[in-house]
């Protein structure tokens, strides 16, 4: 009786659990409050001291601002706006704003307020935890990258000659509020930099040179507007290609099962350097690679894979690429997979390309409390190749396949004292969806989580996903199949026992 | 103890049941060994698409799987033979890409994410296994030995000439035509032993589906009605043998038209009129039958001879007439070449230029069937001990299909099925003989109980041998006559078969597999990094290729319909850049694709298919190109400083061998695979620019260039920018006149 009467219940299961599923936590991207073209944010903040780094050292520029922000209003206020030249503004990667004092209190929430078309300037808001009290003193610490900021000049160049990138930017960091005093510092991959601005904004050279740091200012800009932008231009060396990933879409599949973490991720790779001038030729590549000598097209990537990784993959639109070499992991070390695309890529050159491979589920996935049904699954959000240049990625697409009839979907990323990389949670898109594969009645619970314009900084970030998957769910299949091919065999034997003949019997 | 269990077993009620379960198992294990015996592509490189072929059939899958099956039958294909295009639907056999797509749409239904090119490159292997199933049927019917069948299953599933066709990756027509060739003859011979209009139908259904997957159904378009129009010659007419051919005839006919590429063809073509003859002859054999039964001997011999002659010189004059008049096609192209092995050297050099059409050289047979190709010709006389309907089939099979096969290396593929029959025929004759446990005490029990008396030898016959040692030593012979073929098969398999010729592999000073890649590489940068409608122009080899790895418009490919066009690829691949050049230009080609294998000592290249160009070329421009001009005063083909002007000069030669002598010492440059030492200036290319070359220079592109922004010929252009002063007497002093040309 009590097989049976378990029997039902899982079929039950399997006709109801569809409209059971409960669409938690799935925050789309709530509407932005879009502002009038005119919008001027009030003055109610003056930024006392402002240090602005650059860093180039790689294929996109990173900055981090420090700013000592004093609120010179009334009111307690909470809202501190960040300002970006319009082009600039879908190009910030990853930003993130902490209190510099206590970076251990995570980030402040950051929230995109778009000023409505034309405008010379977009904001993002910071909102602070607790509104700053009048006359008080805070520092920020503001970091992102610039997507897309590196130029090659000249655009197109020699299959044998050296890269120049340049990066142009104001002197003056664009703010929506007055600043006191700010300074930039440029620091470049090597000391030949060729071409730059020099200004007349203070006394003596400007920009300073220390090695491989250039530092413009520090300015005294308590009497220059807000908004105020004094162009500069830096060109120099970059014998790196840099990486752009068009998109990536990056496949976590979870297998209770199996206890298996199957990740695939597909990319569609551009290198954004200098273009050839010529076409490639294959005699000066065979001698480039025979000297070693550094080239703007991407040899080989390095990809670190977490331990324990097995059966990796590197294929294209038309098979294996049998230019990979795996090297597994070994004690404490990571794996390391060294793949070559088919051919160098070149500035201007594409290349899209899979690779997968499996994880042993149990480091990744735990229940929330024994006994319960709950479960959290701890994965890396991004991953991809580690290189000394950097990758770029305009959009990421990340799907975690739960298992079927997982339900009471959460997620969220994990933060920590330092920025990993990522957006605020505003800024990530998720939805819920549900996939179809191997013997599946209902589909998977898939969450999809996208976010533009990510560099590899965010390479470590974690991903913690929390759902409730019940015992029941997990036999739904072995039950569906053997009820399928009992049927299967009682149908063929029903049929089996008709007598069409036209004989007499 | 085991040898009673074992008679238990074999003997009585249940041993026919444990003997049933046992053959099931057999022929499970034959399936699943000829499946396996076709993965070492897979293993050893990837599951990857083989050849040529099979990448069109692979694309055209896609094509359907994604666009549905109405798009796929009225697919014109804007991208191969540009600007002309290509109604791909009507043209092509649909019956493999519907297969596969069934496949695979069944398997979605089951939500299981199989690949689409998983399923085209184990589609082969997995009908290789039911050809196995098919043959022991077929097989079954010739003969009362038990083992036949299982015998011929077994060779099917392994013998190199099916292999050969059927590997895993080789996804053509022949994957799953040579199946449906089996299973339709296992029908026939179902039908005419039984005459029942059942099988004939399903006969006719199986045609028609072997209609839909391969040109080759002509072969049983021809095969069935000789078959019958033999019988009926040696007196053997039955309402047998006219209800199943009748049913076949009509039914088969239909569903045949159902294809477009195929049509109004059976009532039309030349090819297809024995069927029709057939058919009205057996008509009137059976008026002839049914009226005899009411007319006295003498007369209706009189009546049929005067009626014979009447309805055959009737049908003949209407043949002719009709031929004549053009409503009947002659015979095509291909098919005088079965008569004539020289007719497509003069006639179509685009047949000849296929290496896989050329005449079957003798070792091949063996290399390709191994000791079947010995048991064949004792299988057939077999056949002629015991006369029966089905093995006239058989005897008619095997004459047409080895003159075939002598004729076509291709055609060995439709003769392994009738030598695996008759060679299993033969081996179970001899098995029974010799295999035999010494005559049971049944038989010499019920002799002994015989009353009659007569002479003691004639009274127990004992047939059969009783020797042991004969026994042992002829069993033994033959079984190693049969590990020998297992693995002879294994190793043609392996060594010959199972390479995808899209990607090559070699061995590393270590001993370590090098997968040379060119192919892939080249074809993969066309397809990321050139635009969507880039026009390739290649050799027509590679149109199927770049058509399916670099998904770019092509302007030849390896169908082959168009043969002008093809030639006036050959001419601009075989003339001087200027004459080439406006040929570029009229047909939009961005890109020039050459394959070249003198850095690697890889033969398959173009310059050594470049005498085909030539003379295709030649067969429409002979005042333009000329074969004799690319042999030496001495008749030899070289690439050397002895070449002839008007090689070096070719844009073959020139793009081939640009900029190759910069990879070696000065004056070192070296042809591998011509061992030729070649000239220390590289030719000098002004129309073209090299665009891309990989990585073992397999694969050469050069990009078409635009028109010269100031007007000037490439060749002048070229000069400029070089330095070379330009001549001052070239240039024309006087009033500027327009030019006219």
């Amino acid at each position: 009786m009590r097989p049976f009467a378990t029997l039902v219940t899982a079929l039950c299961g399997l006709v109801l659990s569809s409209s059971s599923i409960v669409y938690a936590e799935s925050t789309f991207a709530s509407p932005k409050p879009l502002l009038p073209a005119d919008f001027k944010p009030p003055q109610v903040f003056k930024n006392v001291n402002l240090v602005r780094n650059t860093n180039l050292e790689k294929g996109f520029a990173r900055e981090t601002i420090n700013v000592v922000v004093e609120n010179v209003d009334k009111q307690p206020q909470s809202d501190y706006y960040l300002s970006f030249p319009s082009d600039l503004f879908g190009r910030v990667g990853g930003l993130e704003v902490r209190d510099k004092k206590e970076t251990e209190k995570g980030r402040f929430e950051v929230e995109a307020a778009e000023v409505d078309y034309p405008s010379d300037v977009q904001y993002f808001v910071v909102h602070l935890p607790e509104p700053l009290a009048s006359s008080s003193q805070i520092t920020l610490g503001i970091s992102y990258s610039l997507l897309n900021s590196l130029h090659p000049r000249p655009a197109a160049i020699e299959q044998s000659d050296r890269q120049f990138l340049t990066y142009s930017f104001s002197a003056y960091v664009p703010s929506a509020y007055q600043t006191m005093t700010q300074k930039t510092k440029l620091k470049f991959p090597s000391t030949n930099v060729p071409d730059y601005t020099t200004t007349d904004l203070k006394s003596g050279e400007d920009p300073e040179r220390q090695g491989s740091t250039y530092t413009y200012g520090p300015y005294d800009t308590a009497k220059i507007e807000p908004g105020t932008s004094h162009p500069v231009t830096v060109r120099y060396e970059f014998t790196k290609p840099i990486i752009t990933a068009t998109l990536l879409e990056r496949d976590l599949e979870v297998s209770h099962w199996g206890g298996n973490l199957a990740t695939e991720e597909r990319y569609w790779l551009r290198n954004n350097g200098s273009k050839l001038l010529n076409h490639f030729s294959r005699v000066d590549w065979t001698v480039a690679n025979y000297q070693q000598s550094p080239s703007s097209a991407i040899r080989e990537l390095k990809y670190p894979l977490k331990q324990g990784s097995v059966d990796p993959y590197f294929t294209d639109d038309i098979g294996n690429v049998s230019t990979s070499h795996y090297r597994p992991s070994k004690g404490n070390r990571e794996a390391n997979l060294e793949f070559k695309p088919r051919y160098p890529v070149f500035g201007g050159w594409n290349y899209s390309f899979r690779l997968g491979w499996n994880n042993d589920l149990a480091p990744f996935l735990r229940r929330a409390a024994s006994g319960t049904d709950s479960y959290a699954l701890k994965v890396p959000f991004l991953e991809g190749p580690k290189m000394a240049e950097g990758l770029q990625y305009e959009k990421v697409v990340l799907r975690v396949i739960l298992p079927e009839g997982a339900r009471n979907v959460r997620y969220e990323t994990v933060e920590g004292s330092s920025s990993n990389g990522l957006p605020s949670a505003g800024q990530i898109q998720s939805s819920l969806s549900s996939h179809k594969t191997f013997l599946d009645t209902l589909g998977r619970t898939v969450l999809t989580l996208a976010v533009e314009s990510l560099t590899d900084e965010a390479r470590d970030s974690q991903l913690v996903v929390t759902y409730d998957y019940s015992f029941w769910e997990g036999i739904r299949k072995p039950i569906t199949i053997t009820a399928g091919l009992f049927s299967v065999f009682a149908a063929a034997w029903a049929i089996g026992n008709i007598d069409v003949s036209i004989k007499k019997r | 103890m085991a040898e009673s269990s074992v008679d238990v077993l074999l003997k009585g009620g249940s041993g026919r049941s444990a003997r049933g379960l046992l053959r099931i198992i057999i022929l499970v294990t034959i399936a699943a060994a000829a499946v396996s015996s076709r993965l070492f592509s897979v293993i050893r490189f990837e599951s990857i698409i083989h050849e040529f072929d099979p990448w069109f059939n692979f694309r055209a899958t896609k094509y359907l799987v994604q666009n549905g099956f109405y798009e796929f039958w009225d697919w014109f294909d804007d991208r191969t033979w540009h600007p002309l295009g290509r109604v791909t639907g009507g043209t092509l056999y649909p019956g493999l890409m519907v297969t596969s797509g069934v496949i695979y749409h069944v398997l979605r239904f089951l939500t299981i994410p199989v690949d689409i090119r998983n399923i085209c490159v184990l589609l082969a292997p997995g009908f290789s296994g039911l050809t196995a199933l098919a043959m022991y049927l077929l097989t079954n019917e010739m003969s009362s030995s038990p083992s036949a069948g299982l015998l011929a299953a077994a060779f099917m599933g392994i013998t190199p000439g099916y292999i050969s066709r059927s590997v895993a990756g080789s996804y053509d027509n022949e994957a799953i035509a040579i199946f449906l060739l089996v299973f339709t003859f296992f029908l026939w011979i179902k039908a005419v032993k039984i005459g029942s209009i059942m099988w004939g139908a399903l006969t006719a259904l199986f045609y028609g589906y072997m209609v839909s997957a391969w040109g080759g159904y002509v072969f049983i378009t021809n095969l069935i009605p000789l078959h019958v129009f033999v019988l009926l010659c040696m007196g053997r007419y039955s309402s047998r043998l006219y209800i199943s051919y009748t049913t076949w005839y009509a039914l088969g006919t239909l569903a045949s038209m159902q294809i477009p590429f195929v049509g109004f063809l059976p009532i039309r073509n030349s090819d297809h009129m024995s069927a029709l003859g057939v058919f009205g002859l057996l008509q009137l054999v059976a008026f002839a039958e049914f009226v005899r039964g009411f007319i006295p001997g003498k007369q209706f011999q009189r009546l049929l001879t005067a009626s014979i002659i009447l309805t055959s010189g009737l049908a003949f004059v209407g043949l002719v007439v009709l031929t004549m008049s053009g409503v009947i096609a002659p015979w095509s192209g291909r098919f005088y070449s079965l008569w004539d092995t020289g007719y497509a050297k003069i006639h179509i050099p685009i047949i000849a230029s296929v290496s896989e059409h050329q005449p079957t050289a003798w070792p091949s047979f063996f290399f390709d069937l191994n000791f079947l190709i010995w048991l064949f010709p004792a299988g057939v006389y077999i056949c002629f001990r015991d006369l029966k309907d089905e093995h006239v089939f058989v005897i008619i099979y095997a004459v047409l299909s080895s003159y075939f096969a002598g004729v076509m290396v291709r055609l060995m593929l439709t003769l392994t099925p009738i030598v695996c029959v008759a060679a299993a025929l033969v081996l179970s004759y001899i098995l029974d003989i010799y295999l035999k446990a010494s005559p049971g005490p049944v038989t010499r029990g019920r002799s002994n109980e015989d009353p009659s008396d007569g002479l003691r030898s004639a009274r127990n016959p004992e047939v059969g041998i009783s020797s042991y040692f004969s026994k042992a030593v002829t069993t033994s012979a033959l079984i190693v006559y049969l590990l020998m073929f297992v693995a002879h098969c294994t190793w043609v398999t392996s060594n010959a078969y199972s390479s995808p010729s899209v990607v090559l592999a070699s061995r590393m000073p270590d001993g370590s597999q090098f997968i040379i890649d060119d192919y892939r590489e080249a074809y993969y940068w066309l397809r990321q990094n050139t635009p969507a409608n880039a026009k390739i122009m290649s050799w027509w080899d590679y149109g199927y290729q770049i058509g399916g790895m670099a998904d770019r418009p092509t302007l030849v490919d390896n169908n082959t319909w168009n043969n002008t066009h093809i030639a006036t690829v050959g001419k601009a691949m075989s003339s001087r850049e200027e004459v080439s050049y406006p040929i570029l230009r009229q047909h939009d080609v961005d890109y020039v694709l050459v394959v070249f294998g003198g850095l690697l000592g890889y033969s398959g290249d173009d310059i050594n298919k470049f005498l085909w160009m030539v003379r295709i070329a030649e067969g429409i421009w002979p005042d333009e190109v000329k074969e004799r001009d690319f042999f030496t005063p001495k008749g030899e083909y070289r690439v050397d400083d002895q070449a002839t002007p008007t090689m070096r000069n070719s844009l073959m030669y020139k793009t081939s061998y640009y900029n190759f002598n910069k990879l070696f010492p000065m004056g070192q440059a070296t042809d591998r695979v011509r061992g030729a030492r070649l000239p220390a200036e590289s030719p000098q290319l002004s129309t073209l620019e090299e665009a891309f070359t990989s990585e073992n220079w397999i694969i050469r592109i050069y990009k078409v260039k635009d028109l010269d922004n100031f007007g000037r010929d490439h060749n002048s252009a070229v000069a400029f920018d070089r330095g070379n002063k330009r001549k001052k007497a070239t240039k024309k002093k006087g009033a500027r006149v327009l030019r006219s040309e």
